[in-house]
């Protein structure tokens, strides 16, 4: 067989996924809460950016504009779009229209969930891109920055991973609950406390307010440093709260008292998230973000339409 | 793409849908479908006959996948229907009742979507839509959005959606619910022509439609089939002793007329819809002689008589006598 009949294999064979795909983009695209986002993100970036535009040094002003991602008001917008495919009455219409064609359920949820991930990341970038280049290209009031072009790419990258874990998060809510009010509600209860539920298992670092916080120091981090010298802090750093995070997790799940740890300050006092390991923030997201995608497929899988 | 072999081949083959032992539990509290045992035979107009609520819809959602059975099985094609059995949906064209269609595309758009979705490539596709099409006349609406559509197009739209990957198996619901005479005639003679080459099965309540169309029939009550089998089969079935008599009166004299008929000799009453009573008179028993005396207790009960029907509709007689019997016998469940 030859690479060409490959090919049209491989092209037959992910019709149906990329037909799905192309229709959800076009109906996300002509949906009047995407319009409205990106009208808004746009509207929110400038004005952030023209107000500290002669205040802040390149990373911080950066980060500024990451902060309605990360932290308020986006991450409702990006939920509210994860939750919809899969439930209320949607779910009989394209049961009907998709489902009830020569397409298997998790290529659907699969098809619909990238959808919705391009979506987020076009806005996302869409918005971004240009903002961060007229700010680090634009000769400013402000002493000179040491933003490294690495720096940006993975702090976009970060970000983009949050969005897509609240992405795939509303999925999977919406999958399991059903209603998409009720799931938007249970969302942005687990949401909102999710620096004080992820301090219960001492990985305050994953929280976006910490993230949020650690972005001028990554904006600024050249990808030499990162090869060489920082490697071995990194690593030990890992070594060092690995076990202390997973004793912590398990002691909170059965419910025994955990060992006694030395009184720390609070959180945020510390300069102890200025800083994140890159490899440890990806696993962190990238993880739940898989497992929320498998269980919104399983429980697609097992349910009724 | 799958091919419909001769009608002559068909009966020797295996059925086109088997059901054994199906059975569709909501939440433990509704029966929808109650251990069902179908065979529809390939090549046939099968229709599948029921009173609102009596699990048609659900029967076709389980042989689709969309729903999971509580227990039993169901084959399509000898291949086991489930959630992922794509190669199962690959040979069936489902047209739901009044179907939900997204506005936003145009009828070309849609098609093509659905086309992709049954991974036809593009040299079949598009002459097939533009073929179907024009088969269900909406070839001069293919600038209008779906949304703009009138509940007939929608349907004929509906019709060509299920017929693009051309499946040797259609499974419609309703096909002809909200449409005017003209489309619904359309309709049927599109089934009657579709089941020349396909097994058609037609979820219904409009005993007329199967009149006209189907040579087998399933008739299903309380998620139950009460019956399966030829159209011939059904209507020997009815007991052409029997008259339907429409009366006017208080509930509870009918219902005292109906005792005191059934107390009579060689005579045997049921009280039918509405205010009706549908007498079945034994073949040993004069016919007249038996009306009258029925006539004469109607009088006695401070009645009147509207009407009398005597086997007219022999579809519809065999279709509420199955019901009946099958009320009647409920117990028996």
């Amino acid at each position: 067989m030859d690479s060409t009949d490959k090919t049209t294999k491989l092209t037959t064979r992910m019709m149906p996924y990329l037909a799905i795909l192309q229709h959800d983009l076009r109906a996300l695209r002509a949906s009047r809460l995407v319009r409205l986002w990106l009208a808004a993100t746009a509207v929110l970036t400038l004005i952030l950016a023209l107000a500290n535009w002669s205040n802040f040094q390149n990373a911080p002003l950066i980060a500024s504009l990451l902060f309605p991602y990360l932290v308020f008001p986006w991450f409702f917008v990006v939920v509210v779009l994860g939750v919809s495919p899969v439930s209320g009455s949607r779910a009989e219409a394209l049961a009907d229209g998709i489902l009830s064609r020569p397409v298997g359920r998790c290529e659907y949820l699969l098809a619909t969930w990238s959808a919705r991930v391009v979506l987020v990341w076009g806005i996302y970038l869409l918005v971004l891109v240009p903002a961060i280049a007229l700010v680090t290209l634009a000769k400013r009031t402000v002493p000179k920055d040491t933003v490294t072009i690495y720096g940006i790419v993975t702090a976009l990258f970060l970000v983009g991973l949050v969005l897509t874990f609240l992405v795939s998060l509303g999925f999977l809510m919406g999958t399991l609950l059903r209603k998409p009010l009720l799931a938007v509600v249970v969302l942005i209860f687990l949401w909102y406390p999710i620096s004080y539920i992820l301090s219960v298992f001492s990985l305050e670092e994953f929280s976006p307010i910490s993230l949020n916080r650690a972005l001028c120091t990554q904006l600024r981090q050249p990808w030499r440093q990162i090869e060489g010298e920082s490697k071995v802090d990194i690593n030990k750093v890992n070594q060092d709260a690995v076990p202390s995070q997973f004793s912590q997790i398990l002691s909170v799940l059965s419910g025994t008292k955990p060992e006694p740890k030395p009184a720390k300050p609070e959180f945020f006092e510390t300069e102890e998230f200025d800083d994140f390991s890159l490899l440890r923030v990806t696993l962190g997201y990238g993880l739940p973000t898989l497992i929320a995608v498998i269980l919104a497929a399983l429980s697609f899988y097992l349910r009724d339409l | 793409m799958p091919t419909q072999p001769d009608k002559v081949e068909k009966s020797a083959m295996e059925p086109a849908i088997r059901t054994e032992h199906l059975t569709k539990i909501y939440g433990q509290r509704l029966i929808a479908v109650n251990d069902m045992n179908l065979q529809v035979p390939q090549g046939s107009v099968f229709g599948l006959l029921g009173p609102n609520g009596a699990g048609k819809t659900t029967t076709l959602r389980l042989l689709l996948g969309l729903q999971r059975p509580t227990a039993g099985r169901a084959e399509v094609f000898g291949k086991l229907c489930g959630p992922n059995a794509v190669s199962v949906r690959a040979q069936i064209g489902y047209l739901p009742t009044n179907p939900k269609l997204p506005g936003n595309l145009r009828p070309i758009e849609y098609l093509d979507l659905l086309g992709k979705l049954s991974r036809l490539p593009h040299q079949v596709r598009k002459p097939r839509i533009s073929a179907l099409l024009r088969a269900v006349g909406l070839l001069t609406a293919t600038e209008q959005r779906i949304h703009t559509f009138s509940t007939g197009m929608c349907t004929r739209l509906g019709l060509a959606a299920s017929l693009v990957a051309d499946p040797p198996l259609l499974l419609w619901d309703e096909p002809t619910a909200g449409l005017d005479p003209t489309a619904r005639r359309f309709t049927l003679d599109l089934i009657r022509e579709l089941g020349k080459t396909k097994t058609v099965v037609v979820a219904t309540h409009i005993l007329s439609d199967i009149d006209q169309i189907c040579d087998h029939l399933g008739v299903m009550h309380e998620g139950r089939m009460i019956f399966t089998g030829s159209m011939q089969d059904m209507k020997r079935r009815l007991r052409r002793d029997g008259f339907s008599l429409e009366l006017e009166g208080e509930i509870d004299n009918i219902q005292l007329l109906a005792q005191e008929v059934n107390n009579m000799e060689g005579i045997d009453a049921h009280l039918g819809p509405g205010q009706t009573l549908l007498v079945r008179i034994a073949n040993d028993r004069g016919r007249s002689r038996a009306l009258a005396e029925v006539l004469k207790l109607i009088d006695d009960n401070k009645l009147s008589l509207q009407a009398i029907h005597s086997g007219q509709n022999a579809t519809e007689n065999a279709y509420l006598q199955l019901l009946q019997e099958e009320e009647a016998h409920g117990f028996h469940r």
